[in-house]
């Protein structure tokens, strides 16, 4: 065997550089990665996962007043499951039930949480909702959910997000925020959820027409809600 | 260890690296529609935009990269096996970045891309480099 000739017959000066080469590759893939997920944190704020535009908002209720079925969702803005429904799911549920006018959902806000976001975040949020812009800023919050626990539902968070949604006054969603009628909200929601004895976040309710609303326990996937509610639109 | 044994237990590896790989490109795809273990990392994990390279899974990356090893394993020339240790030795080194990714950016761990992060991809880079000798 040659000396400059590893066993395999190729020679080590290719080898040598073949591994350089590799160590100047990665780095350069390791770089762009690091660069373009930066890139996203820097425009999460702006880029819906879905599009409101639209859809008819009233208050926490989102879609044709007229729809046939209404979905309740009951959520906490820092349940990560609930993110998962709202950046997954919800997407699919308004491209194909709400915008077409066949499904409404109400939002009932939950602040059971431990850490100051789920009650801060339910304030703008129902504030939000006041303008009619409830649902577009819990999307934008659930889409920039931070760690459970901790208090990532700043003012400065709200404020960068709530300025993306066309036609929201922030200022007075600020104002509202603290208000007896926000506050009055909360405690309605909460009568609400236990009363419908609400287990945990995300909980579902199907309400056909003006029938009682009934529970779904589904998979958080869009063909499990698809199924559950093309089953409540054929009564 | 013979040259036979080292070839075999590289393609073993490369083939369960395609598994986990595999494993966590459907896991990345099927997000939408399964609920991820309660308190695990992996939802995290898989739902962060470091789970992404230009839009495609770093797990379907992954399974490439280890299709590609087991493909130049099996085709056996000098230059194959140079390819492939180069190739497993690129992986090593993405994978090293994303253990560094999930205990200090993400702050969480999937299991499976632990699995192949620190022991499938470093030993199809040792087994594909002893081949070099």
């Amino acid at each position: 065997m040659s000396a400059d000739k590893a066993g395999s017959g190729i020679p080590r000066r290719t080898i040598v550089i073949a591994f350089a080469a590799v160590v100047a590759v990665a780095i350069a893939v390791i770089g762009a990665a690091l660069y373009l997920a930066s890139d996203d944190d820097r425009s999460s704020g702006n880029s819906a996962a879905v599009d409101l535009s639209g859809i008819d908002q009233n208050g926490m209720f989102l879609g044709d007043p007229g729809a046939e079925v209404l979905l309740i969702e009951y959520a906490d803005i820092q349940c990560p499951f609930c993110a998962q429904y709202s950046n997954g799911v919800f997407p699919v549920i308004v491209d194909e039930y709400i915008r077409p006018g066949k499904v409404r959902s109400e939002y009932r806000g939950l602040a059971f949480l431990p850490g100051p976001s789920s009650e801060r975040g339910l304030r703008f949020v129902l504030a939000a909702g006041l303008q009619n812009h409830g649902w577009d800023l819990q999307e934008a919050l659930f889409r920039n959910q931070g760690e459970e626990g901790t208090a990532w539902v700043t003012d400065e968070l709200v404020r960068e997000l709530a300025s993306e949604i066309d036609g929201l006054d922030v200022d007075k969603m600020f104002e509202d925020a603290d208000s007896a009628e926000v506050t009055s909200q909360i405690q309605e929601m909460a009568r609400q959820g236990q009363a419908d004895q609400v287990p945990g976040t995300p909980t579902f309710f199907v309400q056909i027409g003006d029938g009682e609303p009934y529970l779904i326990q589904v998979p958080l996937s869009p063909d499990a809600f698809r199924a559950a509610l093309d089953d409540a639109l054929q009564g | 260890m013979s040259d036979r044994l080292l070839r075999i237990g590289a393609a073993l590896v490369a083939l369960v690296g395609i598994a986990v790989a595999g494993y966590l490109t459907w896991a990345h795809y099927a997000d939408q529609t399964v609920i991820c273990v309660a308190g695990g990392g992996c939802e995290k994990v898989q739902s962060s935009e470091y789970a992404e390279l230009l839009g495609v899974p770093v797990a379907t990356l992954g399974l490439l990269a280890y299709v590609t090893i087991l493909a130049l394993i099996a085709w056996d020339a000098p230059l194959a096996r140079l390819g492939a240790a180069s190739l497993a030795f690129f992986g090593l080194l993405f994978s090293l970045y994303l253990l560094v990714v999930q205990a200090f950016v993400i702050e969480a761990f999937c299991i499976w891309c632990v699995v192949n992060d620190a022991l499938v991809a470093p030993a199809l880079a040792l087994l594909t480099a002893l081949r070099l000798r």
